[in-house]
């Protein structure tokens, strides 16, 4: 009897330990961003943040999952708000109430996470990969455009996997409002759309 | 016996002490002024590809500071009030990119009323490098113990940046290097001797950057 007893004591240690070396990381992107220190544009835009977008969850493997709805649409509010100077929410297209305004609808391509166990670095990286797709309130489309993020912790000694991924994908989400306030009046469609519109001229 | 023993501790013991050396850059000799109302920033360099400036570096090198009435704003602090323009990707690597920075009214006016002077760039990170030999610890009915030998090389390398913010200009460059080996030895029990490169370079860094600022008290 204490031989069947050590016997499935040590059955379900061996599973425990195995179990617990293929588990999955699920993390949860919860955090404040600051507001953007910019002057915004003579532009009006309504941003179109879509259910899906709102509750979007990353698999960038089998075995991650990372929850980024929450924290990409308090960002990218906090940014879109740098760039316009009247700027509108919507879950939609058909919501749009501007007449005069670009369409912006952001939605997620791609999120890539790599660990030291895949690159023999000492840091966790994350990678978000945005589509903006931007329209004017009339329909015609003004671009696609392509937004990369990248995030990387300083060190991943003492965190565990799910704070470092956390920490990078923080990292990245900050990196993708940076490259929005940069980049987007660089963009040769909305300069174009700019001055044909005379919005350039608005703003002097 | 008990000299051997006692001259073996004193070998190792001595081996554990970090070689580091400090270079300093100062266009002029003058000191920094700094009054009570302004503060320093210590910022660390993160758009190198392959390491971060560890926080807990900038901490270390800003406590020393602070021992000295210097007021160091924590890093981000400063980084959010002004997002996203320290960000990796936008934060300004030469004076040309602050000085437009700075020409931004909303930038400006950020930076003043928080009454940031200095901002002081830290970059550079410690590696380990130079592992060799092995220890190995076994447990059985009757104990257990570690036995071996084990030593590691680690260095640190760091470099700190002073800019002005009042007129634009840098004030200074030092740079630290710190090296050291350390030590793991099993005998039953594993005794580890080890280097603090790392605190090493931070008290270093520290020491020589305070002297750089001179605090105005009576402002």
């Amino acid at each position: 009897m204490p031989t069947t007893k050590i016997s499935i004591f040590s059955a379900l240690l061996t599973l425990f330990v195995i179990s617990g070396c293929s588990s999955s990381t699920q993390v949860t992107v919860d955090t404040q961003f600051p507001s953007v220190v910019s002057k915004p544009q003579g532009v009006n835009a309504a941003v179109v943040f879509s259910d899906e977008f709102k509750s979007y969850i990353a698999t960038p493997s089998s075995k991650t999952t990372i929850d980024l709805g929450k924290a990409q649409t308090s960002l990218l509010s906090n940014a879109f708000r740098g760039l316009f100077r009247e700027l509108e929410f919507v879950s939609s297209k058909d919501d749009v109430t501007f007449k005069d305004a670009l369409v912006i609808t952001p939605s997620v391509q791609e999120v890539q996470v790599s660990t030291p166990s895949d690159t023999y670095l000492n840091v966790y990286e994350v990678w978000i990969k945005y589509n903006l797709d931007i329209e004017t309130t009339s329909g015609d489309q003004v671009d696609s455009w392509f937004m990369p993020a990248y995030g990387k912790t300083p060190d991943s000694f003492m965190l565990s996997k799910t704070n470092a991924i956390e920490e990078a994908a923080i990292i990245a989400l900050r990196d993708a409002g940076a490259k929005l306030l940069l980049d987007f009046y660089r963009i040769p469609s909305i300069y174009n759309w700019m001055v044909v519109e005379q919005k350039l001229e608005e703003q002097k | 016996m008990n000299k051997l023993v006692s001259l073996c501790a004193v070998i190792l013991l001595s081996g554990c002490g970090a070689t580091t050396t400090i270079d300093e850059y100062r266009p002029t000799n003058n000191v920094m002024e700094i009054n009570s109302e302004q503060s320093v920033v210590i910022l660390g360099r993160r758009d190198a590809g392959h390491y971060d400036t560890d926080r807990e570096f900038i901490d270390c090198v800003a406590s020393k500071m602070k021992g000295a009435d210097i007021a160091v704003l924590p890093e981000r602090q400063f980084v959010d009030s002004i997002y996203p323009w320290f960000e990796p990707r936008t934060a300004p690597k030469g004076l040309k990119r602050l000085t437009r920075l700075m020409q931004d009214p909303e930038i400006k006016d950020q930076v003043e009323r928080q009454g940031i002077r200095y901002l002081v760039w830290l970059d550079g990170s410690t590696e380990t490098s130079g592992q060799g030999g092995s220890i190995s610890c076994a447990i059985g009915p009757g104990g257990g113990g570690c036995f071996g030998f084990a030593q590691w090389e680690k260095s640190s390398i760091y470099e700190a940046i002073v800019w002005d913010l009042t007129d634009l200009t840098e004030k200074g460059r030092l740079r630290v290097d710190s090296a050291g080996t350390s030590y793991l030895i099993g005998v039953v029990a594993p005794i580890p001797l080890l280097t603090p490169v790392k605190n090493d370079a931070c008290n270093s860094l520290g020491t020589q950057l305070k002297e750089f600022f001179s605090v105005d008290q009576a402002e």
